[in-house]
């Protein structure tokens, strides 16, 4: 009998520890991306780079809700992220201009700037490693499994589409009382090598929330934009509850609507806000650098552009 | 409940994770006890910028190979960040950047431009800070703010060699504590799971310790914003979930410890205990974060299953109260 316990003292833990990794059925992939180029982004606003066009829809998106976000988007690959790139021009019906070039653009590289966005939204099957080619033409048309997007655009092949970072006419985003709780509630891990950074994680939706921020500090100046903590609220609620427990980084393109807005508030006041979450990479570079090969499990860091002021 | 998720296995098997979690959490409390105590951080941090800055003399004093670094520790900038002769453990890139430039221009008049700073630079004697200096200003652009943001890329880099010593040292240390807290507290895994398999009023007691801990956050790492003014400037702090409950001390007490004659023990006895240690070891490696991972899929399990309203905890983190709106 002592023996039997002996044993099953020394198989339990592996054992057990197996069957609650089974239990956990979530499909989990890693995005590796180069430590410098972590460096160089984390603290930016946008990223440009020369997009060479693979796909688009005919049309923006219907304007209602969920992905019906009247963006029009475009799969391409480019040679400085180097990973399954989607870009995506807001309020695409209000740059008429930048769309119809969209159309007629062939097969030469264009410039795009915009908002980098990474997020765990088309996961796909396959792990995203940054310089690996990307599959040649990309299996899903115009919407590719992708982790990073330039979205929202703020130039197109030289046309500028700043103002296109306003209200989306008739569209429904996500209550901040359904986004960021789910938005909290995201498990990474996250673990570097001597050139690289991993973070693994599940599929994350709700592009698009519909918020109230309150500044907690000063807005700061990062060349390209701006970026402040705010606390975050329901647009209809009371700003006695934040929806989310802590302050987030919330990222101001400069020359938009958004960023003109910001500009004109001071601590403490509150503001009503369209925004889109993406990973902070800022938070993950700190983390990566802390503990390197160990691995992290934490919940995502993540802050929100801002695509819009809301009446 | 039936079946072996309702078992004593599974209750056995929460004990030692339970265990393994707080043991853990002893673990990473002693080692940054032990890293604030050394200031490791910060004598990496000098040793690093001395690397960088030294082999420089400056002026006439030829012989003086480390004026250079010792006339960067006198600036007011660098002074003012030093507690008495206390080292800081953090510098920003700017500041680093900052003072090389000021100590290699002083003489200007106004504000520093590049050409002040390359005379500045070509001034200097012979030496590695001029030679890299050199090499980073006809690089860069044409303009100050690319030589700038030169220098703070060498000290960054810099900085991930400090950043790459730093982590060994805590690796390193985490075995070594690991070591240490099984050891003293006799945390034997073979004779914890004896004792939790043959004594089920301290089984029960140990899973119902282990519930309650399950709900609290988990012990990781939080990235807070000391200064709510500079969101690009975040620093890693641990949260409550890092502490253990006096509660769970005694618990502990109750499993491990050193008591009884040790002569008495046979070789057996003691082939038992090394093994039971090792196990110790290996899994207190892992690190507590892991093993709350563990132990809420082992409660869940448990449970039959977590309600959605049950999700992990974030790590908490405080409310930034706004500051006065005049800012």
């Amino acid at each position: 009998m002592k023996r039997l316990i002996q044993v099953t003292t020394a198989l339990l833990v592996g054992a057990l520890l197996s069957a609650a990794t089974v239990c956990n059925g979530e499909v989990v992939l890693t995005l590796a991306l180069n430590k410098s180029f972590v460096k160089n982004i984390r603290n930016k606003a946008t990223i440009t780079t020369n997009l060479t066009v693979d796909a688009h829809p005919k049309d923006p998106h219907q304007i209602k809700d969920d992905g019906d976000d009247g963006d029009i988007h475009m799969a391409g690959r480019d040679s400085l992220i180097q990973l399954p790139l989607v870009a995506e021009i807001l309020n695409a019906r209000r740059e008429p201009t930048a769309t119809q070039l969209l159309k007629t653009v062939g097969i030469q590289p264009v410039s795009v700037s915009g908002a980098w966005r990474i997020w765990f939204e088309h996961l796909g099957s396959v792990d995203q490693i940054q310089g690996t080619p990307a599959p040649t033409p990309y299996p899903k048309g115009s919407n590719p499994d992708h982790l990073f997007e330039i979205h929202p655009i703020t130039s197109f092949a030289g046309i500028d589409v700043l103002d296109s970072f306003v209200e989306i006419p008739g569209y429904q985003a996500y209550s901040a009382s359904k986004a960021f709780p789910y938005y909290d509630d995201t498990d990474v891990t996250i673990q570097a090598s001597d050139t690289a950074i991993m973070i693994a994680g599940g599929e994350r939706k709700y592009n698009y929330a519909d918020f109230v921020i309150e500044l907690a500090g000063k807005p700061k100046d990062v060349g390209d934009g701006f970026i402040v903590l705010g606390n975050v609220y329901e647009a209809t609620g009371s700003l006695e509850n934040p929806v989310s427990p802590i302050a987030h980084r919330m990222v101001f393109v400069k020359g938009t609507p958004p960023a003109a807005k910001l500009l004109t508030m001071s601590k403490g006041e509150t503001g009503h806000v369209l925004g889109i979450p993406r990973v902070n990479l800022t938070e993950i570079f700190l983390i990566a650098s802390k503990h390197g090969t160990t691995p992290v499990s934490m919940k995502l860091p993540y802050e929100m552009i801002i695509a819009a002021v809301l009446p | 409940m039936a079946g072996i998720f309702g078992s004593t296995v599974l209750d056995v098997a929460i004990g030692l994770v339970f265990v393994y979690l707080l043991l853990a959490i002893l673990c990473t409390s002693a080692n940054e006890l032990l890293a604030g105590l050394t200031k490791s951080r910060a004598s990496f941090l000098k040793k690093g910028i001395t690397q960088l800055l030294d082999n420089q003399p400056i002026g006439a004093a030829k012989d003086q190979t480390n004026a250079f670094l010792e006339e960067f520790y006198r600036h007011p900038l660098i002074t003012g960040m030093m507690q008495g002769n206390k080292h800081p453990a953090y510098l920003p890139s700017r500041t680093f950047a900052t003072v090389i430039t000021d100590n290699l221009a002083k003489s200007r008049l106004g504000r520093l431009n590049i050409e002040e700073l390359e005379a500045g630079i070509m001034g200097m004697p012979d030496g590695d800070v001029k030679q890299a200096l050199v090499a980073l200003v006809h690089t860069s652009g044409d303009d100050l703010d690319s030589a700038l943001t030169a220098i703070e890329g060498w000290f960054e880099d810099a900085m991930d060699r400090v950043t790459g010593w730093y982590k060994r040292r805590t690796q390193i240390w985490t075995l070594i504590m690991a070591i240490l807290v099984t050891v003293l507290a006799n945390a034997d895994t073979v004779h914890i799971a004896r004792h939790l398999w043959r004594d089920p009023v301290l089984r029960s007691a140990v899973v119902e310790a282990a519930k309650t801990r399950a709900q609290k956050p988990r012990p990781s790492v939080t990235v807070e914003y000391p200064n709510p003014d500079d969101p690009t400037n975040p620093t890693i702090t641990s949260n409550e979930g890092s502490t253990v409950a006096p509660e769970e001390s005694a618990l502990l007490g109750q499993m491990m410890g050193w008591q009884g004659s040790l002569t008495d023990n046979t070789a057996r006895d003691w082939f038992e205990r090394i093994l039971g240690w090792l196990i110790t070891i290996l899994a207190l490696c892992l690190g507590a974060p892991f093993w709350f991972d563990v132990l809420n899929k082992f409660i869940n399990i448990r449970s039959a299953g977590k309600s959605p309203g049950e999700a992990a905890k974030r790590p908490e983190k405080k409310k930034l109260a706004p500051a006065d709106k005049s800012a």
